[in-house]
């Protein structure tokens, strides 16, 4: 169970952009040591981005991420943004103190000129930080990714020991002794033995390559591992053998694990917490076990609604619930953002929203 | 229910460097009219092999041992290619399981859909004619026959006149028809086109390829001219044309505040006149086709559809229908008791025969004259006449005569893999005998099993027998009023095959009347987009279009949802759910996932190491699962309420190069037997509908309770019900 106090991973505000696509946009969550952290949605939602945002396989745009307290990540364009709405300012007022003309108009323009460029000087200094931050390599070694597809992220060039080893090679680690040591224990650590480290991905089948993908992430010894649809390519039966090795390594490593799919019911089954994620905006985060007893996004609801589940008699009684954001939400005057509505259940709405959702609430206790 | 598909039996090899593998082990099934039957089983499982039996698209590598898929009176694994030509996307379809891979990358969707339809246009030509020609032929034969029967003053000169005069008429009646539904199409077509300018026009959303779209309007409205559909406005229609070509162009000089208001006018005159047409009473094209080809007349210009079709109908009846019918009926009354006739005399050489498929040691010569004298008798029993075609019998002759090579063959090929094994035993004992190891490991020699094959031939004779025996039962009493209508539609649909020629507009307009099916929307724009200009969902509603393009009997989906997430998978399920329903498709839907199958199914086949071992009803398999296997795959999927650990299943599915002599899954299956490692477990029936392979339903097993959690779930399910939030 979670440690509930320490804060591992803190996501400020992250936003990425690919040119004018918005794949990520104003993300904020917090993870804590030692729990699951399930991130569900479509395909295209954005959730993968977010992960590979977090262990830096891209440059983000803007927002923060602290790893134990320590920026790893930051983006400058909220920075630029804020100068340019300043230096707007100063001209808006500069032109309404000229109009109206007197003897203190140019004081004051001098004045407000200062402040203004104090405020750059501040916002400059910023970005320096944040270059500076984000350059920083070493902690990204504590981040681990296991990815998807078992098959086209292994190299088939390579055996299955170069691949498990090759991290600890870039980390700068040169006795061949410690290397083969620490590869024979992550191999047996995800329950393969050690004749695997001289054979070639192909000669695997999928769980075992996933193992493999596995033993690649923990072989680092990681806090922190970013599981990215793990189990998506896999037959049902090889699924629960990987969440199960998932399970035990969390459990003996003391891991914390981002889990990004979107099959709910695997997520509900291996999360603590869950953030339900829509069109590159997190729209709903709580408990896997409040999320699904109270969903209070339309859109986390039509999740729900699709699971299949192994019952026909339930099967043919089940109703699709189909999300259209334009019918549901009227964002023309109130705009939207993440709000807390019950404690530790944060809900992408507005205003108006907000108050529906607090009557309902309040109406079920 | 009508039997679409019947596999039985089935058993399929490859063959790789390191030895055989065993990938369908002997399986057997039947798909009826209108159902969904799905397989569900592991990677390796022999699913996908099966289904692409059915198709003939098996790798080159693989060897077909035994067994028959019967489709349509047709062994699917003994037809040739060209064949094949007909069936493959025509009567049985496929959707594969990445949308993404199965769609061409540099092609237009619009170009994907309408290839197949094109490039099977001719081909479909040709099977009609050849159909109608030769069903004509025998009905012409029966016909001449059935005048011994009943003293009719008429000879055998009129028969044949009565034929020649049936197919000319047809012909006529088609080609009225077809220009007709031309132009009738192609009005709805325009139709459909002005209401999207229109309705562009009116949200002030007017896009590029407007343009397009109204000079396809032109050309569309300019198609119907037809004497039952735009002919007194056909002037009109022709002025109005003109003028929005001409409107159009100059409102799009208007640089500002274009409002298309004279645009939207022509047009909305060209909708009326259109759909005006389209609410014209169809003609009786069956008789005036009648009246054309005899009577030497134009038909009447002037007169009202309903007093017309009256006409018409008189005219037919009294020179030509009448008679036909009759002689028709007669004839096909003949026919039945004829090939009643021969098929007891049938019975009786397949009975006299039977037993030298019996005896210890069977002779070649004397199985091939038998097996040859039994083909003889079944196919001149045959009845070419009947449009439902009797499976049983057709297959029979290539079916023995494969069956009885595999047996010859397999002693021969026996022999020599004993052979082979030996002297690679000796080889491996001597490697031993020196002190070392080899890397390798002695391939047990794959022996075709004599007896085996041997009871298929008795099999297959005896089942001949059986449904020989019920039909000759059933008697020459049948509805056959009924039977001449179905032939007169067969023969009407053939005949429209051969005239059906598919153009590449006729094609487009399906194309997009498709795509709409499956749930695309803004059809015109997106029928010019490339697939990668899809999201995944779109891209294989795409690929569910194209496989029904040619309106196929039977839909293969090789586990369609796999590569989609839980709301695009949800709604491409119901979208198949409804094409089932609306086109009463029969459907294979193969998949890993149970969960999947609960809404789509109403049969399961549970497949592991390439043998069905568990077989039924949907809900049985859900609510009474039997098998291990089953219980495997049921525990090892969380739903949103499992808390408790998984049940994954240890290990991996055997190695077939070297299939495990007991039950395949006795190694991973912790209620395993001690006989499961000894013998292979026969299918016990658990009721009409249900079977499962295991030792456990032996009487003499020990009791096993379902595991917990399946049991926990299907109560928590039933006090649940449809509904989430309660």
């Amino acid at each position: 169970m979670p440690n509930q106090g320490e804060t591992l991973l803190r996501v400020e505000h992250l936003c990425q952009y690919f040119g004018k696509n918005k794949a990520v946009d104003d993300v904020s969550f917090e993870v804590k040591k030692g729990e699951v952290f399930g991130l569900v949605g479509e395909s295209g939602c954005g959730k993968t981005t977010t992960g590979r945002s977090i262990i830096k396989l891209y440059d983000i745009t803007s927002g923060n991420i602290y790893f134990r307290n320590e920026r790893i990540a930051a983006g400058t364009l909220s920075y630029k943004k804020n100068m340019l709405e300043a230096k707007k300012k100063f001209q808006e007022e500069k032109k309404a103190l000229e109009a109206a003309g007197g003897a203190d108009s140019k004081k004051k323009i001098a004045e407000k000129k200062a402040a203004l460029d104090k405020y750059l000087a501040e916002q400059k200094e910023q970005i320096k930080f944040a270059v500076k931050d984000h350059k920083r390599r070493r902690v990204v070694t504590e981040i681990q990714m296991i990815f998807q597809d078992p098959i086209s992220s292994l190299d088939p060039r390579m055996t299955v020991g170069d691949i498990i080893a090759e991290g600890l090679v870039i980390r700068g680690e040169k006795d061949k002794q410690k290397i083969n040591k620490k590869v024979y224990e992550a191999l047996e650590m995800v329950g393969l033995v050690r004749e695997h480290a001289g054979r070639y991905p192909h000669e695997f089948s999928g769980g075992q390559r996933q193992r493999i993908g596995v033993a690649r992430a923990v072989v680092m010894n990681p806090e922190l591992i970013i599981a990215d649809e793990p189990v998506s390519a896999l037959d049902v039966s090889i699924q629960a053998q990987v969440i199960n090795l998932l399970d035990d390594l969390r459990e003996k490593m003391g891991l914390t694990i981002i889990f990004v799919a979107h099959d709910l019911s695997v997520v509900k089954y291996y999360s603590d917490r869950i953030g339900v994620m829509y069109f590159g905006k997190m729209v709903e985060l709580a408990d896997s076990d409040e999320l699904f007893k109270h969903p209070l996004h339309p859109y986390t609801r039509s999740l729900l609604s699709a699971i299949p589940m192994p019952d026909p008699e339930y099967e043919k009684q089940r109703q699709r619930i189909t999300y259209v954001p334009l019918k549901e939400h009227d964002y023309s005057v109130d705009l939207p953002s993440l709000r807390e509505v019950s404690p530790g259940h944060f809900v992408h709405c507005n205003d108006m929203e907000f108050k529906k959702i607090q009557e309902t609430l309040a109406k079920e206790a | 229910m009508e039997k679409k598909l019947s596999v039985k039996n089935l058993v399929i090899s490859f063959r790789t460097p390191a030895g055989k593998v065993q990938a369908v082990r002997n399986i057997s099934f039947d798909l009826h009219k209108g159902e969904t039957l799905a397989i569900v089983g592991e990677s390796g499982s022999g699913k996908s092999v099966t289904s692409k039996a059915i198709l003939g698209i098996l790798a080159g590598n693989s060897i077909v041992e035994g067994g028959s898929i019967v489709y349509d009176g047709m062994d699917l694994l003994k037809v040739g290619e060209d064949e094949f030509y007909r069936i493959r996307g025509d009567k049985i379809a496929m959707i594969f399981q990445d949308p993404l891979s199965s769609l061409n990358p540099i092609m237009r969707i619009g170009k994907q859909l309408t290839e197949a339809m094109l490039l099977k246009g001719k081909a479909r030509q040709k099977s009609s004619k050849e159909a109608f020609n030769t069903t004509l032929a025998q009905l012409e034969k029966a016909m001449i026959e059935s005048l011994a029967d009943a003293k009719s003053g008429k000879n055998a000169a009129d028969m044949t006149e009565l034929c020649k005069k049936f197919d000319k008429f047809e012909f006529k009646q088609i080609e009225l028809e077809q220009a007709y539904k031309e132009a009738y199409e192609a009005a709805l077509e325009a139709v459909d086109a002005v209401k999207d300018v229109l309705f562009h026009i009116e949200k002030n959303a007017f896009e590029k390829d407007e343009k397009e779209t109204i000079s396809e309007i032109i050309r569309l409205s300019k198609g119907t001219k037809n004497t039952y559909v735009v002919s007194d406005d056909a002037a009109k229609l022709d002025q109005l044309l003109a003028e929005v070509k001409s409107v159009f162009s100059a409102e799009m000089k208007e640089k500002q505040n274009r409002t298309f208001t004279r645009t939207a006018n022509t047009l909305k005159e060209i909708q009326n006149i259109l759909e005006k047409a389209l609410e014209k009473q169809e003609p009786d094209f069956f008789s005036m086709g009648c009246y054309v080809a005899f009577s030497g007349k134009e038909v009447p210009k002037d007169m009202p559809v309903e007093k017309l079709n009256e006409m018409m109908r008189k005219y037919a009846d009294e020179t030509l229908i009448n008679e036909f019918r009759q002689c028709a009926k007669a004839g096909l009354a003949h026919n039945v008791k004829k090939y009643n006739g021969l098929k007891k005399e049938a019975l009786q050489v397949l009975r006299a025969n039977r037993d030298v498929f019996t005896a210890e040691n069977l002779d070649r010569k004397a199985c091939e004259a038998a097996a040859d004298t039994m083909t003889k008798a079944v196919e001149a029993s045959i009845d070419r006449l009947e449009i439902h075609k009797d499976g049983v019998a057709y297959v029979f002759g290539v079916s023995i005569k494969s069956d009885l090579n595999n047996y010859f063959e397999g002693i021969e090929k026996n022999k020599a893999a004993a052979k082979k094994h030996v002297k690679q035993q000796k080889k491996y004992d001597s490697l031993v005998k020196k002190g070392k190891q080899p890397s390798w490991k002695v391939t047990p020699s794959t022996a075709v099993d004599l007896d085996a094959a041997k009871q298929t031939t008795i099999d297959l004779v005896d089942r001949m027998i059986a449904h020989y025996e019920e039909v000759v039962a059933a008697g020459v009493e049948k509805d056959f009023d009924k039977a001449t209508d179905d032939l007169i539609v067969f023969f009407k649909e053939n005949a429209s095959g051969v005239v059906n020629k598919v153009t590449k507009s006729m094609a487009k307009y399906k194309a997009l009347k498709l795509m709409e099916e499956v749930g695309i929307t803004d059809v015109r724009r997106r029928y010019r987009q490339y697939p990668f200009e899809f999201s995944g969902g779109m891209r294989q509603r795409i690929v569910i279009a194209i496989a029904l393009a040619a309106n196929p009997d039977i839909l293969i989906c090789d586990e369609p949802t796999t590569a989609l997430d839980v709301t695009i998978q949800a709604q491409i399920l119901e979208l198949i759910n409804k094409l089932k329903r609306e086109r009463n498709l029969s459907i294979i839907f193969i998949t890993h996932d149970l969960g999947v199958v609960a809404n789509m199914a109403d049969r399961i086949a549970v497949m592991y190491a390439g043998k069905i071992v568990e077989y039924g009803n949907c809900e049985e398999v859900f609510y009474e699962p039997a098998h291990p296997y089953t219980w495997a795959l049921l525990s090892a999927m969380p739903d949103v309420e499992t808390n408790e650990r998984l049940e994954s299943i240890p290990g991996t599915p055997p190695n077939m190069i070297y299939p495990p002599v007991g039950d395949a899954f006795a190694d991973r299956n912790k209620y395993a037997l001690k006989i499961d490692f000894e013998m292979q477990p026969p299918m016990f029936k658990i009721s009409d509908t249900h079977s499962a392979a295991t030792w456990l339903l032996h009487p003499d097993a020990p009791k096993v309770e379902l595991p917990k959690i399946i049991t926990e779930r299907i109560a928590r399910m039933k006090t649940k019900g449809g509904n989430y939030n309660a």
